[in-house]
């Protein structure tokens, strides 16, 4: 497949001879490269990293553990300040069972990402992740992304490394790429998330939780402000770093969803999805895997994204709740993924967080009851509270009240 | 079919616009995704170039009261069954002169009127052109008996068939509606356009799984290549989506039907439907061209 550009024509050879893309270079491809080539040459590059044909997936579940946060993106549809009506803290007990119907279907893992609340100290998460780790030993705890991370390192004003070697002690698995955004501070300033952590306080969460261990995940959210070639730094960012430490397992990327958000906006198209994602399995060449998005991009884009580069369809969630808040429903099933990646020529593989397989589709063993909604953190209406909460001290006066003796 | 020869070979043929043999038509059936998206394209290049179509349409029901149609329609389309001659008629009365194109109906139905007789299906073709109409909305392929003869008779009432649909198929019988129109005549722009996705909802029972996008794209993407007697190749935005119907824009689709004639607008200018469409037919890098119910580009 050759194009009217000698340029675009020279690159698609570069990538074909296993050459790593400069900046300047990715650019050009993302932006002048027909869309067939940039899925063509994905394709090649994922064919040529996984040259067995399966396509992973993995059964979690995507729980909140609250909604409420200080951070106040304005991208973000799901928050709920201090003192809202509708804001919640799930109990401990809320969680195992989200964790016995997790289990239930075949899952092994809690994707566990929240909002900033202050009124949630170290300890309540260090007690959490003991409370699980002896209920479930094996069960995975895939848990708080770095803006988190650096929101807990303030909040107990200790340093980073300390709270991951406190999580690590307490249960802690891996770590999220959630809250990358795009990782460059001129767009994290417009997004109103540059406090909550800038691009250097971000990538700094992953290398030192990379140093003690961890493996974790990288994602992009793209389609706010940002210019392609901010795309592209925040693609060199996350190849760098990876470069340096090894730890990340997957790239995900998604387009910002802008319903009922303070930002609004249009949402990318599906078009641009399937060009970034192509775009990314080039320019990540030391990144050995990349999910689709079907939770942003719908089941069919989702899996065309097969054809652009991904090699695996992400998680089965169960539950969602952020993604939903901005106004995208989707859901798939086990049985449904299943069938989407044989659909698409692929072998379905089961795997973890470390990207090991787990082995055949659990559909395939036995009869899962079909999920044809994703599952929320709490019912609507549910304004209770967590008996645990008042072992805790809270720093702002709505949690003191909320955890006064009666 | 990454096979380069082979690419070559059936790209060769299909620029000089020439018969595919039963071979080739079996490669390109098992071909990968991207070489088939690659040949669509190119054809779809060849035969209008960088423009993609939409329509702004304003569905009417045959058996509304009052009728209000809304100032930014292109099309003015009246929908469901009519219950007599005269239902039509006067449904097709009532909302045409305002100088925008009106269609209507599904083949099928009118040739039920009818009750079959050849004559009574040509008057009443003939009573709905001078009502106003100008095209017979849809020949839903699944469900009309002799589609080529019931085109040419509409040809010959001086109206046109909007597009060709498929009600339901499943699997391989998805592949066989599009061999089947391909091997139709039809006298010179009888029939504008080719929808070739199901319209009927997929999945809605246990036993029908629902298409995938490999399923969508590569079916738009054989239509283009396999159905040389239809310009146009469509797809529906309210009906599939703004992701699925952009990106079969890149899969030989080259015209968009269904935009909705009223713009929601509560989200700000950028949000409305007609924005939507043109934003996302120039992200798939193809200039937005809108037309109205007759096929014709709308300058306005």
């Amino acid at each position: 497949m050759s194009t009217s550009s000698p340029a675009v024509d020279a690159l698609a050879r570069k990538v074909r001879d296993g050459g790593r893309l400069s900046r300047s270079e990715a650019l050009t491809l993302y932006t002048e490269a027909p869309t067939h080539l940039l899925g063509r040459l994905a394709d090649e590059v994922r064919a040529a990293r996984h040259p067995s044909g399966v396509v992973t997936y993995i059964i979690d579940r995507n729980v909140n553990y609250t909604n409420i946060c200080v951070a106040q993106c304005n991208f973000c549809a799901f928050y709920r300040p201090v003192g809202a009506a509708d804001g919640y803290v799930l109990g401990f007990d809320e969680l195992f069972r989200k964790i016995d119907d997790t289990i239930a279907v075949g899952g092994e893992q809690l994707l566990l990402q929240g909002g900033h609340n202050p009124d949630l100290p170290l300890e309540w998460y260090e007690d959490l992740f003991r409370a699980i780790k002896a209920r479930y030993p094996a069960f995975r705890l895939h848990a708080l992304s770095p803006p988190e991370v650096i929101h807990l390192s303030r909040l107990a004003q200790v340093e980073v490394p300390v709270v991951i070697e406190r999580l690590m002690a307490a249960g802690l698995d891996s770590i999220p790429g959630g809250g990358a955004e795009v990782l460059v501070d001129r767009v994290r300033r417009e997004l109103n998330c540059l406090s909550k952590a800038t691009a250097d306080e971000w990538l700094d969460v992953m290398r030192h939780a990379h140093r003690a261990g961890l493996r974790t995940t990288v994602t992009m959210m793209y389609g706010t402000v940002e210019r392609p070639d901010e795309r592209i730094e925040h693609l060199m960012r996350v190849r760098e770093l990876q470069d340096e430490t090894g730890g990340f397992t997957a790239f995900i990327s998604w387009s910002f969803q802008p319903s009922h958000t303070e930002r609004g906006g249009a949402e990318a198209t599906g078009v641009e999805y399937l060009r970034t994602l192509a775009l990314a399995r080039l320019v990540l060449d030391n990144v050995d895997n990349l999910q689709a998005s079907w939770v942003t991009q719908g089941g069919k884009v989702g899996q065309l994204g097969l054809s652009f580069g991904a090699n695996d369809m992400g998680s089965v969630m169960i539950e969602e709740n952020v993604v939903r808040a901005a106004g995208a429903a989707f859901c798939m099933d086990e049985l449904e993924i299943v069938r989407n990646i044989e659909n698409a020529g692929f072998i379905p593989r089961r795997r973890n967080m470390h990207y090991e397989l787990l082995g055949d589709p659990i559909v395939w063993e036995r009869d899962v009851p079909r999920m044809t909604a994703l599952a929320e953190a709490r019912a609507v209406g549910d304004a209770s509270v967590p008996e645990e909460l008042v072992r805790y001290r809270a720093r702002t006066p709505t949690g003191k009240r909320q955890r006064a003796p009666r | 079919m990454s096979d380069d020869a082979s690419l070559a070979e059936l790209r060769e043929t299909l620029a000089a616009d020439g018969g595919l043999e039963e071979a080739q038509v079996r490669l390109l059936a098992s071909a990968d995704l991207l070489s088939l998206g690659v040949l669509a394209d190119e054809a779809r290049r060849r035969r209008h170039g960088q423009q993609a179509t939409f329509v702004r349409v304003a569905e009417v029901a045959v058996d509304a009261s009052a009728v209000e149609t809304p100032g930014r329609a292109r099309e003015i389309r009246v929908t469901g069954v009519p219950a007599s001659v005269d239902a039509a008629e006067t449904a097709v009365r009532a909302v045409a002169g305002q100088g925008v194109p009106v269609t209507g109906f599904a083949l099928h139905d009118l040739m039920g009127l009818a009750n079959g007789h050849a004559a009574e299906f040509a008057r009443l073709l003939r009573v709905l052109g001078d009502a106003g109409l100008v095209a017979v909305s849809e020949l839903t392929v699944d469900r009309t008996v002799d589609p080529e003869s019931a085109v040419a008779v509409v040809a010959d009432a001086g109206l046109a068939v909007s597009r060709l649909t498929i009600q339901d198929a499943r699997g391989d019988s998805r592949l066989e509606w599009v061999r089947t129109v391909a091997g139709w005549s039809f006298p010179p722009k009888a029939v504008r356009a080719f929808a070739p996705l199901p319209r009927a909802e997929s999945g809605a029972t246990p036993e029908s799984e629902p298409a995938t996008g490999y399923d969508d794209v590569r079916q738009v993407a054989l239509s283009r290549l396999l159905v040389d007697n239809i310009d146009s190749i469509q797809v529906d935005w309210a009906l599939h989506g703004p992701k699925l119907a952009q990106v079969a824009l890149t899969f030989g689709a080259d015209d968009i039907d269904g935009v909705p004639a009223v713009d929601t607008d509560e989200l700000g200018p950028r949000r409305t439907s007609v924005e939507d469409v043109r934003r996302n037919i120039r992200a798939a890098s193809f200039t937005p061209v809108e037309r109205d119910g007759g096929f014709e580009s709308v300058t306005r």
